[in-house]
């Protein structure tokens, strides 16, 4: 039973890690409609950036925000150069984005080579605090769980109480309308290009100190990100919680129950379920066409 | 020559082959080919990926193999020639390498082949070499359960990293291990081997774990395992989740001091991306650690420094790569052909050299490699130290005798030779021991 609590306390900063990893996926697929397949590119960028960043003798605190300015304007440099063009053909953003993954994992590689890098954690982080369980709580995972909790907070006080988040829940809401009402939406959509691939940027950055930074990292987090966006809704944050929330718990309970291969697979099923009940996931609006 | 020269040629050489499997009929056209072939140089592949996403590793083995025939060539070559690189990119795309080692048997008739790193690699061009008759050296430690007359393996099997490993952490460190390892194959077969090692050595299994690959978040798994209160971690995950394990173990507050991971795949590579401080105190199994302290280790890593710059590391599968580059030159000057069987019956097996890790051979029976077992305790430079070394060499075992006590390959027994002709296609069947 202990166990389990201690389980159960350590899935936080599993849900944490989720968030960070899904929350620019979320903004870019909800706002701007582009299912960004280079997002798991995106955060290895930004974990490599990181890595620069140590070797240049900053820590990870001076890394998430250069890694958050770094992404952003690369986002922007793909929404500008490709992704403006073929806003009204999902399919080819697909597949545009999905080339510019590769472009990126090539890039990189040819330019730090293909081995894996070392990132450490701020000495500050080292160690942990007692808890219930058997073993401290790493200081560096509940910067995490802080860092996640103020990374949605920033993005929902974005969203909502600035003049800009208005206008993207606008155009959210009703692209042709808000266009009428003289919203420049094709300014919105960069501005949200921009800001999500910096959010992928900051989670590279902040995961890199406790897992591997090499060119091929990025595709676990997509696959992850894309079934919180699934399973809690597209274009909410609360789906993005909710999505982190149950996947990151039950994973972390069922794998400890099992083993990490049938916890896996478990949480899958429980997705497909789950979407034959919710199709817009939990969180998922209904759109105004 | 030109394109449409070298697919005729390969077509008439191809055909000569399929005639000559077909009916038996003996080699002597390909013999000539050969033959022909051999001009003023020793022509030798080089069959490595150097570009794609295991490039890295592949290259640093091309890197280890092109110094060696340096050294070879400074000396003086052997029979008189110097020995010709022939360098091929396989492009870490395993239908690539066979296409690739058809092109350098049959274009550019090479005497023998150093390559392959994966085992899907060499399993896709093995059938090659035993079509064309030509040879590869092959430097990969691997899960073995393998053999093949054409192939020379000159990196570790498990019970050459593993028969002395695990008593050695039952008696010195405790007897309770938990396994953790990467879904697939090898950990899965390596750890069938450790388990029957804890039986027979009284050693105690509590608890055995598999991890998708790739897979990079460890906290569960790291409750899970203090829980049980193990000596021993023993790990076979591979590739990321060799750095996000030890990072994360370390980031939950534990040492070497506390539990001890135990590997057969941990190198200096990987402990210098994960940190040294991470995985301090931490315990390899391997026949080579760049610490070794031998005058002919020395000479191969000040000479790899030289020529490739002096932050590159050397590992155990770079030191096979360039001691069976050796081998080959010494097997050739033994048998002054560059006749395949001339080289896979009277060149290669048994044939002795110097190693930078020790004194290696070649076994006459199995085609793997005799080797010197060591344990490495990883230090504050991300560099080993070695804690243990036996004082004898190894032989290797493809078949380990706890699992398999009555299997083995013997290509000394002209029996079993007619066996392999028979059933080639069948090279990981069954081949009982004849003695």
């Amino acid at each position: 039973m202990e166990s389990i609590i201690t389980q159960f306390i350590n899935g936080f900063s599993i849900v944490a890690i989720l968030m960070l990893a899904a929350v620019g996926l979320a903004i870019i697929f909800g706002v701007a409609g582009v299912i960004n397949m280079a997002h798991g590119e995106f955060i290895m960028v930004g974990a490599y950036t990181a890595a620069v960043v140590g070797q240049l003798g900053g820590n990870t605190f001076i890394a998430i925000p250069v890694a958050f300015i770094v992404l952003a304007l690369l986002g922007l440099i793909v929404e500008r150069g490709i992704i403006q063009w073929i806003y009204d053909r999902p399919l080819d953003t697909i597949l545009a984005t999905w080339g510019v993954g590769i472009i990126l994992q090539v890039a990189i590689k040819l330019i730090f080579g293909a081995q894996h890098y070392y990132v450490g954690a701020p000495k500050i982080l080292h160690g942990g605090f007692p808890t219930i369980g058997l073993l401290p709580f790493p200081w560096y995972r509940l910067f995490l769980i802080i860092l996640a909790i103020v990374i949605m907070v920033i993005t929902y006080l974005i969203m909502f109480k600035t003049d800009l988040g208005l206008k993207v829940r606008a155009v959210r809401r009703n692209r042709t309308m808000s266009g009428c009402l003289g919203i420049d939406t094709a300014k919105v959509d960069m501005m949200v290009f921009a800001f999500g691939s910096g959010l992928a940027g900051v989670a590279g950055a902040a995961l890199a100190p406790i897992k591997s930074v090499s060119t091929t990292m990025g595709f676990p987090y997509a696959v992850d990100s894309f079934m919180v966006l699934v399973l809690g809704g597209v274009g909410s944050l609360w789906g993005v919680v909710a999505g982190s929330g149950l996947i990151g718990e039950a994973e972390t309970i069922l794998s400890f129950i099992y083993n990490n291969v049938i916890g896996k697979l478990l949480v899958f099923i429980f997705i497909v379920l789950a979407i034959r009940v919710f199709p817009k996931g939990l969180f998922g609006y209904q759109e105004r066409t | 020559m030109d394109r449409r020269k070298f697919i005729k040629n390969s077509a008439v050489v191809a055909g000569t082959a399929a005639v000559a499997t077909i009916t038996d009929f003996p080699y002597f056209f390909v013999k000539k080919f050969a033959k022909a072939a051999a001009g003023d140089t020793i022509k030798v592949g080089i069959l490595h990926s150097l570009s794609g996403t295991i490039a890295i590793i592949e290259r640093s083995l091309h890197n280890a193999e092109l110094l060696a025939i340096d050294e070879i060539n400074a000396a003086g070559g052997v029979m008189g020639k110097m020995i010709e690189p022939v360098i091929e990119d396989t492009q870490s795309m395993v239908q690539v390498f066979a296409d690739k080692a058809k092109k350098l048997i049959l274009e550019d008739k090479v005497v023998a082949v150093l390559g392959c790193y994966t085992s899907a690699s060499r399993q896709s061009v093995l059938p090659v070499f035993e079509q064309y008759n030509n040879v590869l050296l092959y430097p990969t430690l691997y899960e073995a359960q393998e053999c093949s007359k054409n192939c020379f393996y000159t990196g570790c099997v498990p019970n050459q990293q593993l028969d002395d490993f695990v008593p050695w952490l039952i008696e010195n460190v405790g007897p309770k291990f938990y396994m953790i390892g990467s879904n697939y194959i090898y950990p899965k077969e390596t750890n069938r081997e450790v388990k029957a090692l804890l039986k027979a050595h009284g050693g105690i299994d509590v608890g055995e774990e598999y991890a998708p690959l790739g897979h990079t978040e460890f906290s569960t798994n790291i409750n899970k395992i203090v829980a049980k209160k193990p000596d021993v971690v023993f790990s076979d995950l591979v590739g990321d989740s060799v750095i996000a394990f030890y990072k994360q173990f370390a980031g939950f507050g534990l040492t070497a001091d506390d539990i001890i991971i135990a590997t057969p795949i941990t190198t200096e590579q990987e402990t210098l991306a994960m940190g040294p401080e991470n995985g301090i105190g931490h315990l390899t199994s391997f026949n080579y650690f760049q610490s070794v302290d031998t005058p002919e280790n020395k000479k191969f890593v000040t000479a790899f420094k030289a020529k490739y710059g002096k932050n590159e590391v050397t590992n155990a599968v770079m030191e096979a790569a360039y001691f069976q580059t050796f081998m080959l030159a010494q097997a050739l000057e033994k048998t002054q052909s560059t006749d395949a069987d001339a080289l896979i019956f009277e060149g290669l097996p048994g044939q002795e050299y110097q190693a930078p890790g020790g004194l290696v051979k070649i076994d006459e029976k199995n085609h793997h490699t005799w080797l010197w077992p060591k344990i490495g305790r990883a230090n504050e430079e991300g560099q080993f130290d070695i804690i243990w070394e036996r004082d004898d060499w190894v032989r290797p075992d493809p078949w380990v005798d706890l699992l398999y006590p009555n299997k083995d390959c013997d290509f000394t027994n002209p029996g079993v030779l007619e066996r392999l002709k028979s059933d080639s296609k069948d090279r990981s069947g069954t081949l009982e021991k004849i003695s």
